[in-house]
């Protein structure tokens, strides 16, 4: 797994790369607990290249959404591949997060 | 051996006996009143029979005594030597002076007092050197070789023939004696070489040795001069005693002791260097004993330094240590912060905090000598193996040229001492957690084993088959069935997030919260409300496990609750895997598509919002497969997952089997499918085959 950040005056974006399995889900993890990632309006996932994900990579996600909600801060899924959506769908998160299809859809809200 | 033992039973009475006799006939010879008690002069053979005897017969006793060397203290043995033979010798020189004094005070004619006198100081000759000469052998055959024993016992053997040469009054064809004796003595001038035990003597104990061996040098002169003197005193009645006997002995003694005091003495300037390889011997011991011991690693770091700094003799020095924090000087000996860290930023400046380096000459390089230390010599001895740097220690001395390469080399031996016991330490820790995570992922296993329901619920209108497989040691996949009155049954299914212990104990408490919301409500106020629907279940699950489940953890379950009386089921999917259904009526098999939130995710109230019932009506023949992620995230060799749309298929291939078969065919499917990849995650597969009413009769 690697991640890759890009960050705007008011978006963070998290490019993940490979499988979020329970070794790299602490990676992800120490990216979203830092502290300054709560300055941010919207963090943004680009999912295209994440192959899979585990209950380890989706339990990082559910514990800060809480945190998120609370700071204000949008946490948004795009280019997300088939098998990783119905895996988000399956665990019922599609109704909880915000998966968009693109980078455009994304930026926009 | 008996006889042995007899014979050095009574080796002594045997010594005594024949002194006395020795004592009568030399007193026979006199002209005194004794002598005519004694009945006139007895044979001269009497005398000489009993003076070998009593000289084989002291020997003989003193070879039997137990060995005078104790372990290896050799100043001891020539401690008692000197203050056992030694006192012998004064007592000599006394019994000859008041001899000399009863002479000159009362001059009388008397032969009696003389001759006593003589027997008992030749009787004190005999003793002080088999006593002297059995000392030497315990010091000869200190660690020798068999060969040098038997040499030694050869040497008893031929010196106790000389004693016949007396006895039997032959006297050897003129050069034939000094070559016999003479050859004698050159064995014991070559047995004196023997002098191993001089090099575990300590400086002080060397001294101690040099003034005991002049001081039984002494006595055994004063035994010589005193029989030299009487050989030809006109009042000597008795013959000669044995001469080459005595003679051999007292020569070997004596060599053997100036050997030893020149061996001695010689040594004496090398002394200091041998004590300071014990001290590197005996630290290297103390070190290794500690790791036996299973200390610290600070307890063997601090060893080290103690070893090092005594056996260097160092006069300053430090210990640092290389973590991943950093650098940390854990343990100094007369060297302030500052000097270290003033020498450790020059030797940084130069490169060198990481190689061997020594530096004999610090008033020699300018960067040292702008640091004003006090001292001229300058060692640092990384630790270090071949994975890590584990640090450094750097040693002191104020004269210029203190270390040497023998130092440097000792240090190295230290330096990989410690690091060997250091990575010996880890490795003892890390096999030590190993068996800890071993032992936790064995309760963990049988904990959920114990479970796993071990009888699947039986009835007629309904077939059930179930599997359950761990990926490793202990997985979070759960299963569960209870019976309800009025002919309902309850199914749950789930997976915690997770694995290991913390799993096996979400799933235990999983199983708790199902036996505890499965009670009949007795309050109830129609039949429908007496057990909580599938939605009302999870939304309580959901609120049990929000307050005691981990942030980043989550439950998937589906709880299905049958009602076979009327035919019917319903169930609720808190994010768990779809229900593959075969449709007997339709003859179709599909998922249904339910929504529903895993438990833990949102962990208040909200939650009831995110789950829903689906009811629905079964018919004969229906087929329910329920499962874990962990089918149909099975993947194969190109890393692609078995699939929903797959099990789909296997489905529609076997509907028309028993709950027993479709398992079965499902199961070769994927075992074929993910043919010689690693289980990544538990696999569970319940099958729930509805059959055709029975008659009520049958139940």
């Amino acid at each position: 797994m690697k991640i890759t950040q890009h960050a705007s005056a008011d978006t963070l974006s998290l490019l993940l790369d490979g499988e979020l399995d329970a070794s790299s889900s602490v990676l992800l993890d120490g990216e979203l607990t830092k502290p300054e990632t709560l300055q941010y309006q919207k963090v943004l996932i680009n999912c295209q290249k994440l192959n899979y994900i585990s209950s380890a990579g989706l339990g990082v996600f559910i514990s800060h959404l809480q945190q998120f909600q609370d700071a204000g801060v949008k946490l948004v899924f795009f280019n997300m591949q088939e098998k990783v959506h119905n895996v988000f769908e399956i665990l019922g998160l599609d109704t909880l997060m915000t998966i968009v299809p693109s980078e455009s859809e994304a930026t926009a809200i | 051996m008996p006889f042995r033992q007899r014979l050095k039973a009574i080796t002594l009475p045997l010594t005594i006996i024949s002194w006395v006799l020795l004592l009568l006939s030399s007193l026979s010879r006199t002209n005194g009143q004794a002598a005519e008690w004694l009945g006139g002069s007895w044979p001269e053979w009497v005398t000489l029979v009993s003076q070998a005897a009593f000289a084989a017969f002291a020997f003989i006793y003193q070879r039997g005594r137990p060995d005078p060397l104790h372990g290896n203290d050799f100043a001891g043995l020539l401690r008692r030597l000197v203050l056992g033979p030694g006192l012998l010798a004064t007592v000599c020189i006394g019994l000859h002076l008041t001899e000399r004094f009863v002479q000159a005070e009362l001059p009388t004619n008397d032969e009696t007092f003389y001759a006593v006198i003589y027997t008992i100081n030749l009787a004190l000759f005999v003793v002080f050197l088999a006593y002297t000469n059995y000392s030497w052998r315990s010091l000869v055959l200190f660690r020798a070789s068999p060969k040098l024993r038997q040499q030694w016992v050869w040497f008893e053997v031929l010196l106790g023939f000389t004693l016949l040469f007396r006895l039997l009054n032959w006297v050897p064809p003129h050069p034939f004696d000094y070559f016999i004796v003479g050859g004698l003595g050159i064995f014991g001038v070559y047995l004196s070489g023997n002098q191993q035990w001089v090099a575990y003597l300590n400086r002080r104990q060397k001294w101690e040795a040099v003034l005991l061996q002049v001081a039984i040098l002494l006595a055994m002169t004063v035994f010589v001069v005193y029989f030299l003197r009487i050989r030809f005193d006109p009042k000597l009645v008795a013959p000669a005693p044995q001469h080459a006997f005595l003679l051999l002995n007292a020569f070997f003694g004596a060599f053997y002791s100036s050997m030893g005091l020149l061996v001695t003495i010689f040594n004496l300037p090398t002394a200091s260097v041998f004590e300071q390889k014990r001290e590197e011997i005996l630290s290297m011991q103390r070190l290794t004993q500690l790791i036996q011991k299973g200390q610290t690693e600070e307890e063997v770091y601090a060893m080290l330094f103690d070893s090092a700094v005594q056996t260097m003799d160092a006069d300053a020095a430090w210990l640092t240590l290389e973590t991943e924090e950093g650098t940390t000087t854990i343990q100094e000996y007369r060297v302030s912060p500052e000097q270290i860290n003033s020498i450790l930023q020059l030797l940084q400046e130069y490169k060198l905090q990481h190689i061997e380096y020594l530096n004999n000459d610090l008033a020699g390089s300018s960067g040292f000598r702008s640091l004003e230390l006090p001292y001229g010599s300058l060692v640092m001895m990384p630790l270090r193996s071949a994975k890590r740097r584990f640090g450094s220690l750097y040693m002191l001395k104020e004269q210029r040229y203190g270390f040497d390469r023998e130092n440097l080399s000792i240090l190295q031996t230290f330096a990989s001492q410690t690091v060997l016991s250091i990575e010996n330490l880890q490795l003892v820790h890390i096999s030590m957690e190993n068996q800890r995570v071993q032992e936790e992922l064995k309760i963990a296993s049988a904990v959920q084993d114990s479970l796993i329901p071990k009888n699947l619920p039986i009835d007629s209108w309904f077939d059930i088959s179930s599997y359950a497989a761990s990926a490793k040691e202990v997985g979070g996949d759960f299963y569960d069935f209870l019976h309800l009155p009025g002919r309902q049954l309850a199914i749950l299914i789930g997976d915690v997030s997770g694995k290991g212990v913390t799993a096996a104990f979400h799933v235990a408490q999983m199983k708790g919260i199902f036996h505890a919301l499965m009670q009949e409500n007795y309050l109830a106020r129609s039949e429908r409300e007496k057990f909580p629907v599938p939605s009302r279940f999870m939304t309580q699950a959901n609120t049990a496990l929000a307050r005691c489940l981990e942030k980043a953890a989550f439950i998937t379950a589906s709880l299905y609750i049958i009602d076979y009386e009327n035919g019917g089921f319903v169930f609720a999917r808190a994010g768990h895997c779809h229900t593959l259904y075969y449709h007997s009526i339709k003859e179709e098999v599909s998922y249904f598509q339910t929504t529903g939130l895993g438990l833990g995710i949102i962990r208040n109230e909200t939650y009831e919002k995110h789950i829903k019932n689906q009811f629905y009506d079964y018919n004969p023949g229906d087929v329910m497969v329920i499962y874990t992620d962990g089918i149909v995230e099975a993947r194969n060799a190109l890393q692609e997952e078995y699939g929903e749309q797959r099990l789909l298929y296997m489905l529609e291939q076997t509907f028309s089997m028993e709950a027993d078969e479709i398992k079965e065919q499902i199961l070769a499917d994927l075992a074929e499918f993910s043919t010689g990849q690693p289980m990544h995650d538990d696999q569970t597969l319940l099958v729930v085959k509805f059959k055709s009413a029975q008659p009520d009769g049958l139940n």
